[in-house]
This record gives C-alpha cells, structure tokens and sequence, in this order.
C-alpha cells in the first residue's frame, strides 16, 4: 500500500460526513434529534475548523481540480437547512447525499434506518468518479462506522476486498437483498480501479481511544480537531503554511487556546504522525507567515517550540500501512461494544 | 484556567492509574493537564484510553526519586523535579504525586518557596468523623501535619493551627472552623512543653477561628475539632493508626464471609456496610495538601488508584479556584503578626 501523497495536477475528490464531521450535531437523545432537526441553518453550527479546513482545501485557484461530495446520514428532508447552512459557510459541494428514511421506514426497511454500512458504502461508491489521476481524502467521525465503511471502500478500489470477501462482510452486517444487490453491482464496476484514497480522517467526537483505529492502519488518522487534519495535509504538501494559519485563526477565535492547539500538534508527533522535523519546519515556515499575521500565531509558534523541546527525544516510527484489515473481526467487536452498552450500560469508550 | 502537573513515576500499577486519571480530567474538567513521566509509557498507555489530546501535554522525566533524598542530591530529571519546576513556573498551577511524601516536601520547599510568614509546611489529611459540617456537609475534618514537619516548636503548632483553619473554612466553607491541639489529656502540665506553649499561645489571643484547647485521641473521630493540630511524627502515627483500625474492619468483615450463617448476616449489613466502606475508603479523599508553599501540591498515597488521583485532581482545581493559598498565607501572617505569639 501506498503512503504516498498526490502530485500537482491530481484531481482530488474530498468526501465528507455532516454530524459530528463537518457540524456539530447532537443526536444521541430524541429530543436532540428532534432538536437537530428543527434547527434553522443560522443556528447550525460547524465543527472549530471544519469550515476553514474545507474552505482552503477548496481555494478557489484549485478548485477545477477539487471536488467535494457530501454524504451524511441525515434525513433528506433536511436537505434545504443544510444546503443553506453550506451555503452560508461558502461551500459549495458537488454532490450531496442524504439518507432516504422516509422511505426506509414506508418500505418497512428499518434496520437501514439506523445501519449506515449499506447506505454510505453505496453512497461512496456510485459517486465515484473516474479519472487518470485520482486521490481521494476521507472525513469521517467516531461516533458511527465512518472508519469501517472508508477503508472498506478505499480497499474495494485498491483491489484487497474482492467479491466475495464483500459478500460476506455485507452479510455480517445484515443488509437488506436490495441493498446488497447495489453494492455487490457497485463492486463489479470499481473492482481493483486504483488505490486512490490517500487519508481517511476521524474527527473523535466522542473522544474514542485511538487504538480502536489502529486495525486500520496508517490510512486512517484520528484526530482531535482540524488543526491535526490541517499539519497532516501540510505534511503532505496538499496544503500551506498560510492555510495552517486561517485554519488556526478560525480555531483561536472558537475559543482554542494556544495551549490547547499546541497539545494536538504534540499528540500528532507522540503518535508518529508527524515527526519532530515536520514541527520545526512548520514552525519556521509560519514565522514567515507571522509578518502579515496577528497574535495567535506568534503565541502558537511559540508553544510549538516548547512542545518541540518536550518531545527532542522522541523518535517515533510513523504509524505501519495495512494490506489486510480484518473487517469481519472489526465488525463484530464494534457489534460486541455496543450490545454491551445496551444490555450493560458498560460506557462505550471503554 | 488551572493547569494540574501530575506524576506518572507512582502510583498503582508503576504510575498508570495516575495517567488514568489524568486522562479522566481531561475529559471531564476544564482543566489543563501535564503529565510528567516517561514519554513512551504513557504515549503507549494513552492509545488504549479515552482522553482529550487537546487538554493533556506529557514532559518526559523518568529518574526515579529515592525516599527522603536530600535536595542537593536529588535526580534533576525525576518526575518530581521536573514535575515542580513546571508547577513553580506557573501561578495557575497545581502539582500531584504520590511519590515519597518526604522527598516531595524537601523539593516543593525547595523549588516553590515557603509562604511569607509560614515558618514550616504541613501535610494535612482529611479524616473521617461522626460529625459534618459546613454547608457542604462535609464528612470530614482536617489533620495537621502528618509527616512533613517532624520536630515542631510552638511556633509551628499555632502557624499550622491557621493554616488549617484557613484551609477549612475555604474547602469545607465553615466560617469561624473550631481548632483542636492534639494532646495526651485535657490537662495542660501533662502535656510536652512544645504543647503547653501553643496551647498557652492559642489561648490567650484573639484568632479568626475558635480555639478549642487540647484533645484527646479518642476525640478525634468524633468530629468536635474541624482541624486537629499536631507535629508531623504523631499526626503520621495517628493517621495510619485511623487507616490500619479501617483496614482491619474490613479484613474482619472480609473473613466473617467464610462461614455461610456469618455470609448472610453480612449480605443483611450489607447495605450498611457498604456505606460504611464508603465513608472510610481514604481514596474518596484524593490526598494530602501540602500547607505552607507557594502553589496547591497534593500528595496522595503510594499505592493510589485512579478514584483517589480523581479526587485529588477535583482538590487541587478547587484549592485553586477558592484561593486557599493566598487564604493560608493570610492566616498564618495573622498569627504571625502578633509579637507575643
């Protein structure tokens, strides 16, 4: 498997989640649930960071060569509040996906309801799109199957999840014949097409403990917030310094503090995601930045050096790629925490 | 907002239950967290808890600190030391361990300061009594000093005496806390001199607490005195005198499960008894304070479990927020400002 980032000239197609990824949305309880959905768009609210993140991966300049789809589990009469919302944010997405539950519901299909694997599985895959330089980055959440779903779809297109190893994950997770019909037909056409998604990020709503993602290997990043995401794709070369910057002037004025930004970037390089070099460089590069910028920068460079100097001994090996993922194993013990959430109230993150 | 330094080098299982509890605050207090300990241990330990990145910054420090080591001599790279500079470089910050609470004491001294007006520090337990107080209704009162001050004068009795009252009246909000000397009678003469002289002093002056005299052991428990004052060799004589009587209790009721007729007697109790554990369990408690330097240090217990590193946690973010510091720097210069004391 590739660790390798994109080129220049690459179209990149940039998947994202809505709740708990891209907004802030509490839907654990029914009256949050009804609560979400009875928000007006002006009192939506984005993830700190979201917002500047997904703006800058969609400069303007890049654009023709950026395209972002949406898939989000929300019902799809939501769709003109978040429709506005994104608008209001300035993004525009190329393709949005809601979730059909009304007709889950007159179709008597209600473990759809609920069940994201088929739906979004489904999702990702009939918006593929097709062309000789593709990358894909993924954005996702812990408080669902965001994990499980992108790397089985970034494995169904690098050709390691062959039909009927799909058939019987599809089948573990209980999938209704319609459902699985689409994808097994899905699968035929994007089969081995190209291993193309070079990062999968999980936003820890829910503050999961990261080992749970370790099965996934390197593709898949934990992260804290978006100033991770943002150091992630700097490494990468995908972004700028000066993009690090609006992404920390957005989280700043959320009320981070630069103690609290320069802990992530200290967790980023404990978990050998990044390395100490990464932190220096970057450092050196946002001092240039800082001539033209305010306060919160030069305080965050500041912090980074200290967090440089905590950490001059570390020298972390990156996290290791992974060619085969057990999904079979990783869907039954994800299975296996949650009945026992249910039936024992043992707290999910243990 | 505070900033808690907490030692990962101790504690239950070599330091872990520590960072346990580090990772718990992190996830349910606004606090910021700094974990001082040994990088890879806790980088590898962390991965498999819940915790918030963002609120949690590990400095690597992995000396071993000996018991009662001298200052000079101490490891510069302990997680104490190290742990103590960082504390001592911000005003916000609160330091926990449960490293050897005498090398704790000689370093907090020695890189924290004393308070102005505070001849010696005192570690000061909380111990369970029959009587509540305050508006919290608190199930405890306060001892001082349980081993940081070995050999005292009067002087330090009646300093600790306000630095005790201080400290009660901020954590537990009793408004004028009713003091106690540790003694072994009601009657002065036969009292060592160092008492008797305290004694002499507390009585005879006008004090922001009430002064209650000398008390008897037996007393202790009972709950009359809010802080009970005394050196630093019988008040750590006394309290774990008080925890082994505990520990035994329930070693004995542990035993009495053996025979079926005394099981069932004791799944009768059982509700009681499980109260009764409550109330006594010291890491329910957190730790003990350092009183007398220039930053909340908490020092808990060698063998602490996370509930107990928790607790001290909540403690020292509440010392801080309540101002108990500057409340205990102002009750011993108010002690110390007489000229016959």
């Amino acid at each position: 498997m590739s660790g390798e980032w994109m080129g220049s000239g690459h179209l990149l197609h940039l998947r994202w989640d809505l709740d708990k990824t891209y907004l802030r949305t509490e839907f654990d309880s029914m009256k949050d649930l009804i609560k979400t959905y009875r928000q007006k768009a002006e009192d939506k609210v984005a993830v700190s960071g979201a917002r500047a993140l997904l703006q800058a991966l969609l400069d303007p300049h890049e654009r023709r060569t950026r395209r972002v789809t949406f898939v989000s589990g929300s019902p799809t009469q939501m769709r003109a509040v978040l429709t506005r919302k994104l608008r209001l944010d300035g993004i525009e997405p190329d393709v949005f996906i809601l979730k059909p539950n009304l007709g889950n519901i007159v179709s008597g299909r209600f473990r759809s309801i609920r069940g994201q694997v088929g739906y979004k599985l489904a999702a990702l895959m009939r918006t593929y799109v097709e062309a000789v330089h593709l990358d894909e980055l993924l954005f996702g959440d812990d408080a669902e199957q965001d994990a499980f779903i992108y790397s089985l779809y970034a494995d169904i297109l690098a050709g390691r999840v062959d039909a009927v190893q799909l058939a019987s994950i599809l089948a573990a997770c209980k999938l209704y014949r319609q459902e699985v019909d689409e994808v097994m037909a899905l699968h035929g056409r994007l089969f081995n097409t190209g291993d193309a998604v070079r990062r999968i990020f999980i936003h820890l709503e829910a503050r999961s403990p990261i080992d749970r993602f370790a099965p996934y290997g390197a593709r898949a990043v934990p992260i804290y917030n978006y100033l991770q995401a943002a150091l992630v794709l700097h490494q990468g070369e995908v972004l700028r310094a000066r993009d690090i910057v609006t992404v920390l002037e957005a989280m700043s004025q959320a009320g981070y503090t630069p103690e609290r930004l320069s802990n992530s970037v200290q967790d980023l390089v404990r978990r050998g995601v990044v390395q100490v070099a990464d932190v220096e460089r970057l450092a050196a590069e946002l001092g240039a930045v800082e001539t033209t910028r305010g306060r919160t920068v030069s305080t965050f460079i500041r912090r980074l050096r200290t967090t440089v100097a905590d950490l001059e001994h570390v020298r972390r090996a990156s996290p290791e790629w992974i060619e085969e993922i057990n999904y079979l194993g990783l869907y039954h013990s994800a299975r296996f925490r949650r009945t026992r959430h249910r039936f024992f109230g043992i707290p999910l993150l243990d | 907002m505070s900033t808690v330094v907490i030692d990962t080098c101790a504690g239950q299982e070599d330091g872990r239950e520590a960072l346990a509890a580090a990772a718990i605050a992190s996830l349910d207090l606004d606090l910021q967290i700094v974990v001082v300990g040994d990088e890879g241990m806790i980088t590898a330990a962390l991965q498999g808890i819940a915790h918030d990145a963002e609120r949690l910054r590990v400095v690597h420090a992995c000396d071993v600190l000996p018991e009662d080591v001298n200052v000079r001599a101490a490891p510069p790279r302990s997680s104490v030391a190290v742990g103590l500079e960082l504390t001592a470089r911000d005003p916000d910050a609160i330091f926990i361990s449960a490293g050897p609470p005498g090398s704790i004491v000689s370093l907090a001294l020695h890189t924290l300061g004393r308070l102005p007006a505070v001849p010696r520090a005192a570690l000061a337990a909380v111990y369970p009594t029959l009587r509540h107080r305050g508006p919290n209704d608190d199930p405890f009162a306060l001892l001082l000093d349980v081993g940081a001050t070995i050999e005292c004068n009067s002087e330090h009795l009646v300093c600790f005496a306000a630095m005790g009252a201080a400290y009660a009246s901020k954590i537990s909000g009793v408004e004028r806390p009713r003091v106690g000397l540790l003694a072994n009678g009601s009657v002065s003469s036969a009292t060592p001199l160092r008492v008797r002289e305290a004694h002499a002093r507390l009585r005879d002056r006008a004090l922001p607490f009430e002064y209650l005299g000398l008390m008897r052991g037996d007393q202790v428990t009972h709950g009359d005195a809010d802080v009970i004052v005394t050196d630093g060799f019988s008040g750590d004589v006394l309290v774990r005198t008080l925890e082994g009587v505990a520990a035994t209790a329930d070693a004995l009721i542990r035993r009495a499960e053996e025979r079926f007729q005394w099981r069932l007697g004791v799944q009768m109790l059982g509700g009681g008894i499980a109260k009764l554990r409550e109330f006594t369990d010291w890491e329910n408690y957190g730790g003990a304070p350092l009183l007398g330097v220039d930053r909340p240090v908490i020092v808990t217990q060698g063998n602490s479990g996370r509930r107990a590193f928790v607790n001290a946690i909540r403690l020292g973010a509440k010392m801080q927020r309540l101002g108990v510091i500057e409340a205990v720097a102002a009750g011993a210069a108010a002690v110390a400002e007489e000229p016959d004391l």
